[in-house]
């Protein structure tokens, strides 16, 4: 069967990831997906009607913290390891 | 005096230390130097930290001096795999886009180890955030096998595996998504632990795969694992998954009478063609072993895990594209331009990501787009439910499984660079992730001389004490 993603699909993936795609990327990854893509064909052989998905990795649930205040939330530390900032804000290039 | 370096456990560490043959700033030293020499042909770090070991080693001397009692782990050079963040250390996750990057906080493990006076010699080298399964796909530059130059230490945690196996740490922390530890350390001849999913805090590890990931050790020993484990575990408010488990004396103590009766299962499936024959003939060896320790064996069935390499390759994509999003050249990462936002995003991230990252995020980012998502990710989620359910099934039956952890030994540089065959390299190990439960890497024989065979272990859901203490026995062995 063909593969799903084709150039145009892989263009779109590449946008939604935000990722800068080389046209040599393009053609390599084309190639090597559809052959991962291939592999995955067996799952369809698989009977999954009786059982529900399994998200992760833990059986917990409901797990909560306590809602209080916390003193120390390491900002400044954090902070610094921003390209730039101002007045304590991020900067970041205009958007348009 | 010389301090045997290749023979150096957790405890003969500690004994040497309270004996006084050599002190903890002597042991580092010692330590580096070996690095220095040995280092340059293996690659196994991607940066050192002289200074704030040699200051922990001297904290650890002063203890000795004032006859203060000492941690487990006081004294004990580490070596931690780069996507473990240790504060004011770099930890670039052999990636160019955390070139700069230096941690600003510590791992819920590195805070444990601190408090247990444990000295981190450096940082060791990976496949780019841990995608790989031979170090190939690091950044920096592939690491290489101590026992053969010219074959891969395995992957991802290459580098901490191959810095305990040529003797340039003791120890080392590595990370375990679905082959990570356990892989590599059958390549180099070492012990390695995937601990059981949430008995150990991922606050502080970047995440490849938040669903799978854990961070275990690799060791020398069994014993050594298991006192690492131990250290390392425990409930993290930073973790919600995370859990102190039901842990008891055994983890440490183990009672090799009451081991005797663990029932052995063997997964036919996992047996069934496919193994190179040194691994064949390696895993027919450790289970002659196992059975002369009076362990019972039966032969179970996994049916479903033949289907884990599919599974795993869409569920981690997936998790992996939404985890990596973060590095955008804002948060993280270089910014590589001034002009928009978005054309920041996309030259960061096209620039700064190697090829199997991009790969992954666009394979995530497909199995996650509408009209893809039932077909691809929700069918690898209920496929992961059944090899979940296998197991569970199957520890009915009985308490631990014996398996390979490789289908052959390491491969040359070069011979996996086609993706889909170096994802066929994590077969045997992805289940063990995939179901949230533990498995010890351990080498069949340690006096074998070739290249290193490994086999594993696979235990119940929070009894590390199972698989560890059956590989202390086993250990008594070939000891």
């Amino acid at each position: 069967m063909s593969s799903p993603i084709n150039k145009k699909t892989l263009e779109h993936l590449a946008e939604l990831a935000r990722i800068e795609l080389t046209e040599k990327e393009q053609g390599k990854f084309l190639k090597e997906l559809e052959s991962v893509l291939g592999y995955f064909e067996e799952l369809k052989t698989v009977d999954t009607s009786k059982v529900l998905p399994l998200s992760g990795g833990t059986s917990s649930l409901n797990i909560f913290r306590e809602d209080s205040e916390r003193e120390n939330t390491n900002q400044g530390q954090g902070k610094k390891d921003f390209p730039s900032d101002e007045k304590g804000f991020l900067k970041v290039p205009p958007v348009f | 005096m010389t301090i045997p370096l290749r023979e150096l456990t957790i405890k003969k560490v500690q004994e040497g230390l309270l004996k006084g043959e050599f002190k903890a700033l002597e042991l580092v030293q010692a330590f580096f130097e070996h690095i220095q020499t040995r280092d340059p042909e293996i690659r196994a770090f991607l940066s050192l930290d002289q200074e704030g070991a040699a200051r922990e080693a001297e904290a650890v001397d002063l203890k000795i001096a004032g006859n203060e009692p000492l941690s487990p782990l006081a004294g004990i050079p580490f070596a931690v795999k780069d996507n473990i963040l240790i504060k004011g250390l770099p930890a670039t996750a052999a990636s160019k886009i955390l070139e700069d990057y230096v941690a600003s906080y510590d791992s819920f493990v590195i805070q444990k180890l601190k408090g247990q006076n444990a000295i981190f010699l450096g940082k060791t080298n990976m496949d780019e955030f841990a995608m790989g399964a031979s170090t190939e796909n690091s950044a920096y530059g592939a690491t290489k096998n101590p026992h053969d130059l010219e074959r891969v230490p395995g992957g991802s945690s290459g580098g901490s595996a191959a810095a305990v196996a040529a003797h340039m740490a003791v120890a080392a922390l590595g990370s375990d998504t679905g082959g990570s530890i356990r892989q590599p350390a059958a390549f180099t001849g070492t012990v390695g632990l995937k601990t059981t999913y949430g008995s150990v805090s991922r606050s502080g590890l970047i995440a490849l795969a938040s669903s799978l990931d854990q961070i275990g050790p690799i060791a020398k020993s069994a014993e050594d694992a298991a006192i690492i484990f131990n250290a390392i575990r425990g409930k993290d408010p930073l973790d919600a998954t995370s859990t102190d488990g039901n842990y008891g004396e055994e983890l440490l103590n183990p009672n090799f009478e009451k081991m005797k009766g663990l029932k052995v299962g063997l997964p036919k499936e996992y047996f069934e063609g496919g193994l190179a024959p040194e691994i064949q003939s390696g895993i027919e060896l450790a289970l002659r072993k196992v059975k002369s320790l009076g362990l019972k064996t039966q032969e179970i069935s996994l049916p479903h895990s033949k289907y884990g390499v599919s599974t795993y390759y869409i569920i981690l994509p997936a998790e992996a594209s939404a985890n990596l999003a973060r590095f955008d050249g804002v948060r993280y990462g270089s910014p590589k331009t001034e002009k928009t936002l978005r054309d920041l995003y996309f030259e960061t991230r096209g620039h700064g990501f190697g090829p199997e990252p991009k790969r992954r995020i666009i394979l995530g980012t497909f199995v996650l787009s509408s009209g893809y998502y039932d077909a691809y990710y929700e069918k690898a989620q209920r496929v992961r439910a059944l090899i979940k359910n296998d197991f569970e099934q199957a520890f009915k039956d009985v308490d631990v499984i014996l398996a390979p952890v490789t289908p052959t030994t390491a491969f040359k540089f070069g011979e996996n660079s086609d993706p889909l065959s170096m994802y066929l390299a994590d077969i045997f190990t992805i289940p063990a992730n995939l179901a949230g439960i533990p498995a010890l890497s351990l080498p069949v024989d340690k006096n074998f001389k070739g290249l290193p065979v490994g086999f594993q272990i696979i235990g119940r859901a929070f009894k590390e004490a199972d698989i560890l203490g059956l590989g202390q026995f086993y250990e008594r062995l070939t000891a």
